[in-house]
């Protein structure tokens, strides 16, 4: 099969960057890690990227493929160079680059580490060396995201991460929600405390490219939602995001509708609030600004109120609430035998 | 004549009624009969998904049941972030019977109806942008738009997660193109189309979320958009409400017009723009809508 490739070089001593065309010979099975391989080995040996599994377990060799984020080991060539097309090889995004396909990833170990990534045991983890027991209903919370290899596949096209670089993103917060979710942990409410700063947990945009991008499915724009769930379960809830989701469920179980004339003034605080006047003078002229009088109200509202007040005493709530949907979600993926539902495979 | 169930949600009833009115404007000529759910809340909007993910899933439920009640086995929405909450619900209620008949018994001892399974959620643009719906399309758009550049805006969650969403390839979409070509536009290509116009954290983190809305405007400004639709009525309030702050922000002048997708389609369908609520958007459409053949007002 015949591969045509541009790669992009970057020369961290001149600073010159370009497009170089590679023109290959790879047998039709071949990966995307083969192709790199081949212009290292035998066109031209000062191509550098990383690699070193290739097989989809260390996390090494990410890079974008006309634009998108994948695993170069993962990615069969054959399907990319269809029709004659000749895809573009860059290096991942979001990160300084440091030659040709290889990054700089310390801003992202530094976000990682500014999640405290190790477990702060407390009196129930058997530090008296003994295993510690966890039912697997607890682990399934963080299952997904113990799947993680570090690639920076989610970071690399972070749409907030792009135009605001100290966001924690999408990496570090679901490291981050392996260890609020973690049974064992005992330093879950500083740990939501710290990670509802100004760039932590509600700083996302929640353009899901992460979980779009991630090739081991951690799916990491759910795991910013379950630690935002788990924020506002335990009141950790002063930050404007946590006060702006809060106050869609208090619109649904009073109207139903969003009451959305007094969400400003929710989310950021009577003072605060005094700076949009001049947005909601001109909305309001136009006719864009609803008045909070009279509500915009649910035909049978009965239900929704009902129905909050039923949810509350049952045990799902926080993130319960997003893990329980997981299995069913985990299904798209692999319908092998769609005549066998979910609930019945009980582990 | 299709009976479709219609789910407006939060906005299209508030700040984006113009969506509503051009929407059920539009639908007699595209062979819908819009079977309003009225007892019915909002989806969640995401927000709910993390103040409460439970009453949401629920909330989602009920909305499902509402369809499956009036009798249509799909639900049309006007809205990306609708399309997602509802599709994700009904995959997980559809997909996982155990989950399914624990919300069922909540919804009954809410007095609300049970969901049964199998509901379609689609959005107003999947509808038209292929087979069927394309050909009526092309039948209805009597007065093309006369070669607009209209740059097409996607917003996240009609996209992304594609494995929920699954009507185009998240990254390569061509949907909005198609019905912008249909309607005698001509589609304005830019990179940010399929990006994220930062509309969730407006309020909780606006720096950021202005940051994200300035790359589609200047994007398409740049490839010399005369115009920008959209799908998404949250999106739609970033880019035409927000449009002036962001201007501020930037210290220069945009002033690009936006339409729901809905008021283009209906334009082109040859209604009259002063049934569309134009004068409703922050960013005028006069200078568009004079452009466009015939004599015209409502636009400001």
């Amino acid at each position: 099969m015949q591969v045509r490739l541009h790669v992009q070089r970057s020369d961290p001593v001149t600073g010159e960057t370009r497009l170089q065309l590679f023109e290959l010979e790879l047998p039709r099975e071949a990966t995307l890690l083969d192709c790199l391989e081949q212009i290292k080995d035998e066109v031209d040996g000062t191509l550098a990227f990383r690699r070193s599994c290739r097989e989809g377990i260390c996390g090494s060799c990410a890079v974008r493929i006309d634009g998108r984020t994948a695993l170069a080991c993962r990615t069969p060539v054959a399907e990319l160079v269809a029709e004659g097309h000749a895809p573009t090889i860059a290096p991942i995004g979001n990160l300084p680059v440091v030659r040709d396909l290889v990054v700089e990833m310390e801003p992202m170990w530094q976000k990682m580490r500014a999640v405290e990534p190790f477990l702060r045991p407390g009196p129930d983890c058997g530090l008296d060396g003994r295993e510690t027991p966890i039912p697997s209903a607890r682990l399934d919370a963080v299952r997904k995201e113990s799947l993680c290899i570090n690639c920076g596949a989610c970071v690399s096209e972070c749409d907030a991460m792009t135009v605001s670089p100290e966001f924690l993103g999408p990496h570090a917060l679901v490291k981050a929600w392996r260890l609020v979710g973690d049974p064992r942990d005992d330093a879950v409410a500083p740990r939501l405390k710290g990670l509802s700063g100004e760039h932590g947990i509600w700083e996302c945009t929640r353009c899901y490219l992460c979980n779009e991008r991630c090739p081991k499915g951690v799916d990491p724009r759910d795991a910013i939602a379950k630690l935002g769930a788990e924020a506002i379960a335990a009141r950790i809830d002063r930050d404007r995001g946590a006060r702006h989701a809060k106050w869609f469920v208090t619109s649904a179980r009073t109207t139903g509708w969003l009451r959305e004339s007094e969400l400003v003034v929710r989310t950021l605080g009577l003072a605060f609030s005094f700076a949009k006047i001049p947005l909601a003078l001109r909305l309001f002229r136009r006719g864009k600004a609803p008045l909070p009088l009279p509500r915009h109200r649910a035909r049978d509202l009965a239900p929704a109120r009902e129905l909050r007040h039923i949810v509350a005493g049952q045990d799902r709530r926080g993130a319960l609430g997003i893990v329980q949907g997981e299995r069913a979600l985990e299904r798209i993926d692999f319908i092998c035998s769609p005549e066998q539902p979910v609930g019945e495979d009980e582990p | 004549m299709r009976r479709i169930a219609y789910y407006k949600g939060c906005l299209a009833g508030l700040s984006a009624r113009e969506l509503d009115v051009s929407t059920r404007a539009l639908a007699p000529k595209l062979g819908l009969e819009l079977v309003e759910l009225e007892s019915v809340t909002c989806c969640g909007a995401g927000d709910i998904q993390m103040a409460d993910p439970d009453y949401a899933l629920h909330l989602n439920a009920r909305i499902l049941a509402e369809a499956e009640h009036a009798g249509s086995g799909t639900i049309l929405t006007v809205c990306n972030v609708c399309t997602l909450n509802l599709r994700q619900a009904a995959w997980q209620l559809g997909n996982d019977e155990q989950l399914r008949s624990r919300v069922n018994e909540n919804l009954e001892r809410s007095g609300a109806r049970p969901y049964s399974g199998g509901v379609e959620v689609t959005h107003l643009l999947w509808l038209i942008a292929r087979g069927e719906g394309l050909e009526r399309l092309k039948e209805i758009a009597v007065r093309k738009l006369d070669g607009l550049r209209v740059a097409p805006f996607y917003g996240c969650q009609l996209l992304r997660p594609s494995k929920l969403m699954g009507f185009e390839d998240p990254d390569r979409p061509t949907s909005l193109e198609t019905v912008i070509e249909a309607c005698g536009g001509e589609p304005v290509d830019y990179p940010a189309k399929t990006r994220c116009c930062g509309f969730p954290i407006l309020l909780a983190r606006e720096q950021t979320s202005l940051a994200e809305l300035a790359r589609p405007l200047e994007q398409a400004l740049e490839a010399g958009a005369e115009a920008m639709v959209t799908s998404c009525p949250l999106c739609h309030l970033s880019l035409d409400a927000w449009q002036k702050s962001l201007e501020r922000t930037l210290g220069r002048k945009l002033g690009l017009p936006i339409f729901h997708l809905s008021q283009l389609l209906a334009l082109a369908a040859g209604l009259e723009p002063a049934r569309l609520e134009f004068s409703r958007h922050a960013v005028s459409l006069g200078p568009v809508l004079a452009r466009l053949e015939s004599p015209l007002e409502g636009g400001r």
